[in-house]
């Protein structure tokens, strides 16, 4: 009697463990060990040279790293320039993309006509597969037969080289990114205005405040848990796009609209830039990182203050 | 009980493996990938080649696998490979990846199984020499065999040419300006030379070549970027869209440029051979094929200058296939590269079929009676250069290209300093080689 009770308490000091070891296990296999991996790999010089006199890995510190952050550098002139590029495209994405969503949600968050074909009309562009929609986007872009320049020239201007005019690709980039994504920022600001209760509008109209001061003042701080999430994935999206880049100009001419994780993917192939790969993506998943720890923090701060 | 059923099960489950291997050891399995760069339906053809193949060699199963552009195809199988996968036993890739695979030790030559042969040297002789050069080794090993291969040429709207006065194509640089002008509108550019979009340098190739330096040689430790020739190559083509207005500063997109010709909104266009099928079919003007001009290499009229391009067949070992799977592999790169099947691709595709006797075999010898277009690009053969390769050739390659990009769209303006400093970078990365 008593040995068996002892085995059932050691087997429920196991349980727990044995209810997360699959997530655990897959954790460790597809997150934490390639992490470590990169951390390690990015600090080397990969095997290099002919089959027969081939040189195996070299440790090289930081020099990977400084290589990247090295202008003159084949890889550093890329790594800089993409890595502005990227900031531009985040900034840019978050700044417009997101008061879009949030203008369009509050537009279609009332009773009118035709509100559920508004409604799926703008959110539709997030349904679509993101690399057709490009490649859709690519025709519309095209210098000849494209539909933005036959609208340019019913207005008389000459057309525009959207993909290949190195001042603009980043911009068509730019522009298809938000118009995919801000329907989807929509929804999340639909959601979170329907539940803000319709009883403080009206008791502050009855205090007499205009719609703009609605806005402000209530709307406004209500929906900063929402406005922080959708601030926060949409900039960590802006860092993870890749395959626009494959149907939009593949980074334009000269990397004048790559950004950093496609240029990761572009440098995979050929194993003798590894480490750069490794150094890049560190590099990358440190902003990220950033990012979603100041998330963290400030939602954390949010809830203790309540 | 339990233990019992436990038992039955796995009996069952070990006799189920036994006869899967057993069948297996029967048959012989060939993975073959294969890219598809033009609209062609490459995944029909391949599998039609399959059961030809199958039906002449029993025991042998080809498996064709289908892995998207060149690029994608280069990725996948190393990806496979680098992670351990087992990968193709034969693909199609372009030709330039020669040293990328031979350096990992992925690849094997093609030489072993020639010189096996009882008619080796007729086998290989076979093929036009300008398809070799980017499969051999310094050394002279043949390690690829030519198979979708290509080159650009001139396709030029002979209906445009001739209401301007025009009845023959341009042959040299100075016509091709001229001509050029002449058939530029408002709603339509004179030349479209595709160098915008990621992938300038096998166009520019082209001229560099008809300037008089190619920027490769044999020695795949040299590569010559900021000659005097390939600087004022990579100058002639910003003036296209600049100085000489005859198309859009920056070139035009790689897919834009055959959309735009058969829209009549291109008059002349420089393009891969590999669309020659389909422009000829879609068209609804007379299309006119002709050699890239010839540039200042050759004031004679003998400075015509292409590329070469597109890909070849590659076998894959590690060392551990046995020789039953290797026979079985070459008997397949073989078969696609026989006159037969060579013909056939041809004609079906427009790529340039690779030897000499596959021109003299149906469906191709007739085709080229009827429509000589199909033959330009094999006559032009005898002017080309070898496609740029080099070892590290993905990182040089990218270089180049970038490069070419910051001086087409002006970004660069001094060219020869930017080409100074390429070269730099690119020698830098070839010293551990030499």
């Amino acid at each position: 009697m008593l040995a068996s009770s002892r085995r059932k308490s050691s087997l429920a000091f196991l349980q727990p463990y044995l209810l997360i070891a699959p997530t655990l296990i897959l954790v460790l296999m597809f997150n934490i060990v390639p992490a470590f991996r990169t951390v390690n790999d990015s600090l080397y010089k990969p095997a290099r040279g002919l089959n027969a006199a081939g040189k195996p890995p070299e440790f090289v510190g930081l020099q990977n790293f400084r290589d990247i952050f090295d202008e003159s550098h084949y890889i550093g002139g890329r790594f800089l320039r993409t890595f502005r590029n990227t900031i531009i495209f985040a900034v840019a994405t978050v700044g417009i993309g997101v008061p879009l969503g949030l203008l369009m949600a509050l537009l279609l968050n009332r009773h009118q006509p035709l509100l559920g074909l508004w409604r799926f009309a703008i959110f539709y562009p997030s349904l679509l597969p993101l690399i057709g929609a490009a490649s859709i986007w690519s025709f519309i872009f095209s210098d000849s037969i494209g539909l933005a320049n036959a609208m340019l020239k019913t207005f008389g201007h000459p057309g525009l080289n959207w993909l290949g005019d190195r001042n603009l690709v980043l911009l068509s980039v730019i522009i298809v990114n938000i118009w995919k994504q801000a329907g989807y920022f929509m929804i999340f600001f639909l959601a979170g205005l329907q539940n803000i209760s319709r009883d403080i509008y009206e008791a502050s109209s009855l205090d007499g405040a205009g719609p703009l001061q609605q806005f402000a003042f209530l709307t406004l701080p209500l929906l900063r848990r929402t406005l922080l999430f959708v601030v926060v994935i949409s900039f960590t999206f802006a860092f993870q796009t890749v395959e626009q880049l494959q149907a939009l100009g593949e980074g334009g001419p000269a990397d004048s609209a790559n950004l950093l994780l496609y240029l990761v993917f572009q440098n995979i192939s050929e194993r003798r830039n590894w480490g750069y790969v490794n150094a890049m993506t560190i590099i990358l998943i440190g902003v990220v990182l950033v990012f979603t720890l100041s998330n963290f923090l400030l939602f954390e701060r949010d809830e203790t203050q309540r | 009980m339990m233990l019992r059923r436990t038992c039955f099960v796995l009996l069952v489950l070990v006799m189920m493996m036994t006869i899967g291997t057993a069948s297996a050891q029967d048959e012989i399995v060939v993975d073959f990938y294969f890219p598809s760069a033009t609209a062609n339906d490459a995944e029909g053809i391949f599998q039609r080649y399959a059961h030809m193949f199958q039906e002449e060699n029993s025991g042998i199963t080809i498996n064709p696998v289908f892995t998207g552009s060149y690029t994608d195809t280069r990725n996948t199988i190393l990806t496979e490979l680098q992670g351990g996968g087992a990968g193709p036993d034969a693909a199609v890739m372009l030709s330039i990846d020669l040293y990328s695979f031979a350096e990992e030790g992925y690849i094997i030559p093609a030489q072993t199984f020639i010189d096996a042969m009882d008619n080796g040297d007729e086998y290989a002789s076979d093929f036009f020499p300008a398809l070799m050069a980017n499969g051999v080794d310094e050394e002279g090993n043949i390690w690829a065999i030519p198979f979708q291969r290509s080159t650009p040429i001139l396709y030029y709207n002979a209906d445009l040419l001739a209401e301007a006065g025009y009845d023959s194509p341009p042959t040299n640089n100075a016509e091709l300006v001229e001509i050029a002008q002449a058939l530029t509108t408002d709603e339509r550019d004179g030349l479209l030379v595709p160098v915008a979009g990621g992938f300038p340098i096998w166009m520019y190739q082209s001229f560099a070549i008809a300037f008089g330096q190619n920027i490769v040689s044999d020695d795949p430790t040299e590569v010559y970027f900021n000659t005097p020739e390939a600087v004022a190559a990579v100058e002639f083509v910003r003036s296209l869209g600049t100085d000489l207005g005859v198309g859009p500063a920056g070139g035009a997109a790689w897919g834009d440029t055959p959309v735009a010709f058969l829209a009549g909104q291109a008059a002349m266009i420089y393009h891969t051979t590999g669309n020659l099928t389909r422009i000829l079919n879609d068209a609804d003007f007379e299309v006119g094929v002709w050699y890239l001009p010839s540039g200042p290499a050759g004031e004679d009229g003998t400075g015509y200058g292409a590329p070469t391009g597109g890909g070849n067949l590659y076998i894959f070992d590690d060392g551990s296939k046995s020789d039953a799977e290797l026979d079985a592999i070459w008997r397949w790169v073989m078969f696609l590269s026989s006159p037969e099947i060579q013909a056939d691709w041809g004609a079906t595709t427009g790529y340039i079929a690779a030897s000499a006797s596959a021109w003299e075999t149906e469906p191709l010898a007739s085709l080229v009676e009827e429509a000589p277009q199909y033959g330009i690009a094999r006559d032009q053969l005898q002017h080309v250069g070898k496609e740029f390769s080099s070892y590290a050739t993905i990182t040089i390659q990218g270089i180049i290209n970038k490069t070419l990009e910051s001086i087409l769209t002006g970004e660069a303006e001094d060219a020869q300093a930017a080409m100074d400093a390429a070269q730099a970078q690119i020698d830098g990365i070839l010293a551990e080689y030499r």
